[in-house]
């Protein structure tokens, strides 16, 4: 209707998802306002802070499209990054560490997925509820303090580079290929698009729902725990309000890329395209010397601004 | 013939709350059969096909396969006696592509564990597809489709399960003649394959085309067996509709109708209804009947302006309105919809808030919201329609049907609307409550207002009803006079002969 008005040609401007349409003309604006933007250094900059939210936000797209919502993903990142960092302190081993990282994601990841499946609490309320637990849980442990002593075995994982990549950007190419498998290639991805499209059909067809939305939600506490890893490097420590706000930018970048929050429609590269739109967003403003509080409400405007774009072309 | 049928259902009873769906019904198909199940709306089909699929399991009775006994605890079990079902409600999910769909659950493993071979899924279901020639890439998500191509592929998905039994409840509903056509020489195909066929269908002139057997329901019992052959479409129909009249609630007599309170001209809509013409009088309760999918729910829609139009008129006491609901109830319309629980009523809010719900702005003229008023409101209707609560402050979700339905109409009353339109007023009520719920309808019209009533069962139109429209199809079949209104008449209309 407004595309009509507008007087926008539907055949070329349709194809081109709001998402990418925002990503050029962010990269363009800061392109020319900060001339350190385009720079080989910053844009590997860009990238390798990218790479935390691409953890979250990739099993943020397969919890969206299951028509579920995970709010705890920002505290849960926090309490296995304090997890971490406590056991890399005091065995040494990085190993140890991130294998407790895991657990701890693993095990939030779970209760999330049991009290959705099978106590059938909305997604909105019970992942409301473990963010404050985890939330509380990292405050109690550490006593409001920073965990310091990372040995360098953890800090290699965010500022080392393999044939001159930054590591944490491999990281996350192979989080995305993998997550991409996982959806376009597995049984586990096509009854993702079915829990949110049709759980009838799961039904008929002999798949437990519940199941697999367990599964769903520990793939999601999984990748925060890994995610926990790249924070605690970064930081070199471990703060319990490091991950405060974090599952907004997830959620917000999953929007941004176009998956919908029905139906089960979903799409990983926009979700890709989304977490780097809200970090050119954030480097950018950065540059710009705009302070960190302004930019939450800049990514919301990028979130309503690339849904708008979408709703241009008709789709939702 | 001695041969034991390759599936039977033996005194299959089935209960739901108020209802007997299904009393003592015996039901048996031979290989190489087409069965056909007919009966009215709500005469137990569905029901007995959603029990022999697994769906629902049965109070009461007994499965047999080749005259072993067998249990079927759900759709996997059914499944492994090679019982498939093509729904009539569609079980698909959007944004999967067609093979994707043919295959759920079933999908072929790849190279590595856990994987799946997303080409070998693409090549099998072109197979399928190219088998009932339908010619469309199977990589197309099926949200792209239209209603038919996606009956088409439900039927792909069924045909892929290699079943021995294949249940298609209405599946031409949505189909062209020509896919249709195709449709049917399938069928002939699969029976020359030894696949026994249920074939639920309100077309008469499919259920003597292909069927080898007829069995009718009717209330929820069998009510005859019959062979195609040895039986006429007029035998049928009387058959499904003759049940002993209904003499729970008899029709008072009504002065004559006054002024054209709706008029609607050559309305057509998006929806799936077109060129429909039809008028209400001041005073006259006027029926809207066909078969569910008819269009009839869409056309109530269309009048209230819940949904759009695209040509034609819709004139309320004289005056053309314009396709907004505000507009709407603000000129005194009100639509009583179909399915109360997710349309008609705020579950969790109490009694009394959602008698005060439409009538807000006519209550508290300032905005301000002043509870004692509503209260007051509140208690008027409840007294007045006799609604079976402790206290307004009830939550609705804990009434009755048939006390649920009325907080609907008394919502209505509270807003003094002067037309209705009723979708179904009396689905899932007890017949006691039903008689209310029809002395209410029948109070209305004698204080002036007029009332355009749906509902899938025919003796209802007749005994509430001065007269009626039928709907086919999404077109107005025909209308029925009051002396001509007849379950007979109206089936006859609403049939595809």
């Amino acid at each position: 209707m407004i595309a009509h008005k507008l007087n926008l040609d539907s055949g070329t401007i349709a194809r081109v998802p709001g998402v990418a349409i925002v990503l050029g003309v962010l990269c363009v604006f800061f392109g020319v306002t900060s001339p350190g933007f385009t720079t080989p250094a910053n844009i590997a900059n860009i990238l390798t802070q990218s790479t935390i939210l691409l953890l979250l936000a990739l099993p943020m797209t397969v919890i969206i499209m299951t028509e579920g919502l995970d709010l705890s993903a920002g505290a849960v990142l926090t309490f296995a990054s304090i997890v971490l960092a406590i056991t890399v302190v005091t065995t040494g081993s990085a190993a140890l560490g991130l294998l407790a990282a895991l657990t701890a994601g693993l095990g939030f990841g779970l209760a999330n997925g049991l009290l959705i499946a099978v106590f059938d609490i909305p997604p909105f309320i019970t992942t409301l509820g473990t963010l404050g637990i985890a939330q509380g849980l990292s405050l109690v442990v550490t006593d409001g303090q920073s965990v310091v002593g990372i040995p360098r075995s953890i800090e290699m994982f965010y500022s080392g580079t393999a044939a001159g990549i930054p590591l944490p950007v491999i990281i996350g190419a192979l989080a995305y290929a993998a997550t991409h498998v996982l959806l376009y290639h597995t049984r586990f991805g096509t009854y993702v698009f079915a829990l949110g499209g049709n759980r009838e059909a799961l039904k008929v067809a002999g798949i437990s729902v519940r199941g697999m939305l367990i599964r769903v939600y520990v793939f999601g506490g999984l990748m925060a725990g890994f995610a926990a890893l790249l924070m605690t490097a970064r930081l070199n420590s471990a703060h319990p309000t490091a991950g405060i706000g974090m599952e907004f930018d997830a959620i917000a970048a999953v929007a941004v890329g176009g998956t919908s929050f029905e139906r089960g429609n979903g799409w990983l590269l926009g979700t890709l395209l989304g977490v780097i739109a809200v970090g050119v967003l954030r480097n950018g403003l950065n540059l710009l010397a705009v302070p960190s509080s302004a930019q939450v409400g800049c990514i919301g405007a990028l979130v309503i601004i690339a849904l708008f774009i979408d709703g241009l072309r008709g789709e939702r | 013939m001695t041969v034991s049928p390759l599936f039977e259902l033996r005194g299959i009873s089935k209960e739901f709350p108020g209802v007997k769906a299904l009393d003592n019904v015996s039901f048996e198909i031979h290989a190489g059969e087409v069965h056909m199940l007919v009966g009215e709306n709500g005469a137990g089909k569905s029901t007995l096909m959603k029990i022999l699929c697994g769906a629902y399991r049965a109070d009461q009775g007994s499965f047999l396969q080749n005259g072993e006994p067998v249990t079927i605890e759900n759709a996997t079990a059914a499944r492994k006696f090679g019982i498939a079902v093509i729904f009539q409600d569609f079980t698909l999910v959007p944004y999967l592509d067609i093979a994707q769909n043919i295959f759920l659950g079933r999908e072929f493993p790849g190279r590595l564990p856990g994987l799946i071979d997303r080409r070998r899924i693409h090549a099998q279901a072109k197979r399928v597809l190219d088998m009932i020639g339908f010619d469309i890439d199977p990589r197309i998500p099926v949200h792209k489709l239209g209603v038919a191509q996606q009956q088409m592929v439900e039927i792909a998905k069924a045909l892929s399960q290699d079943a021995r039994i294949l249940v298609m409840d209405e599946p031409t509903a949505a189909l062209s003649d020509r896919e249709t056509e195709r449709l049917f020489a399938m069928i002939a195909g699969l029976k020359k394959n030894g696949v026994a066929i249920i074939y639920i269908s309100h077309r008469l002139s499919e259920v003597f085309a292909l069927g080898d057997r007829i069995t009718v329901l009717r209330d929820g019992r069998k009510i005859a067996s019959l062979l195609p052959a040895e039986s006429t479409p007029d035998q049928l129909v009387t058959l499904m509709v003759g049940r002993p009249v209904d003499t729970t609630y008899t029709r008072p007599s009504r002065p004559t109708p006054g002024e054209v309170v709706l008029d609607v001209k050559n309305l057509s809509g998006p929806s799936g209804f077109s060129d429909i013409n039809l008028t209400v009088r001041a005073g006259e309760i006027v029926g809207l009947s066909g078969l569910v999918g008819s269009g009839r729910s869409e056309v109530a829609r269309a009048i209230f302006g819940a949904d759009r139009v695209t040509a034609g008129e819709i004139r309320l006491f004289g005056e053309r309105i314009g396709g907004s609901v505000e507009d709407s109830a603000r000129r005194g319309m009100a639509l009583i919809p179909e399915n109360r629980k997710t349309q008609g009523l705020a579950l969790a809010r109490s009694v009394g808030d959602n008698i005060v719900l439409a009538g807000l702005r006519k209550l508290f003229p300032s905005g301000f919201f002043r509870p004692g008023r509503a209260m007051k409101a509140a208690r008027a209707i409840i007294d007045k329609l006799r609604i079976a609560t402790p206290s307004p402050r009830r939550p609705v979700a804990t009434l009755s049907g048939g006390n649920q339905q009325k907080v609907v109409i008394g919502k209505w009353l509270n807003a003094d609307a002067r037309f209705y339109i009723f979708d179904e007023p009396t689905r899932g009520i007890d017949v006691g409550a039903k008689a209310e719920i029809f002395r209410l309808l029948d109070g209305l019209v004698h204080n002036g207002a007029a009332i355009l009533m749906i509902s899938s069962e025919q003796i209802e139109i007749v005994h509430i009803c001065d007269r009626a429209y039928v709907m086919r199809s999404g077109r107005i079949a025909g209308e029925l006079a009051h002396h001509e209104l007849t379950e007979a008449n109206i089936v006859r209309l609403g049939i595809h002969q």
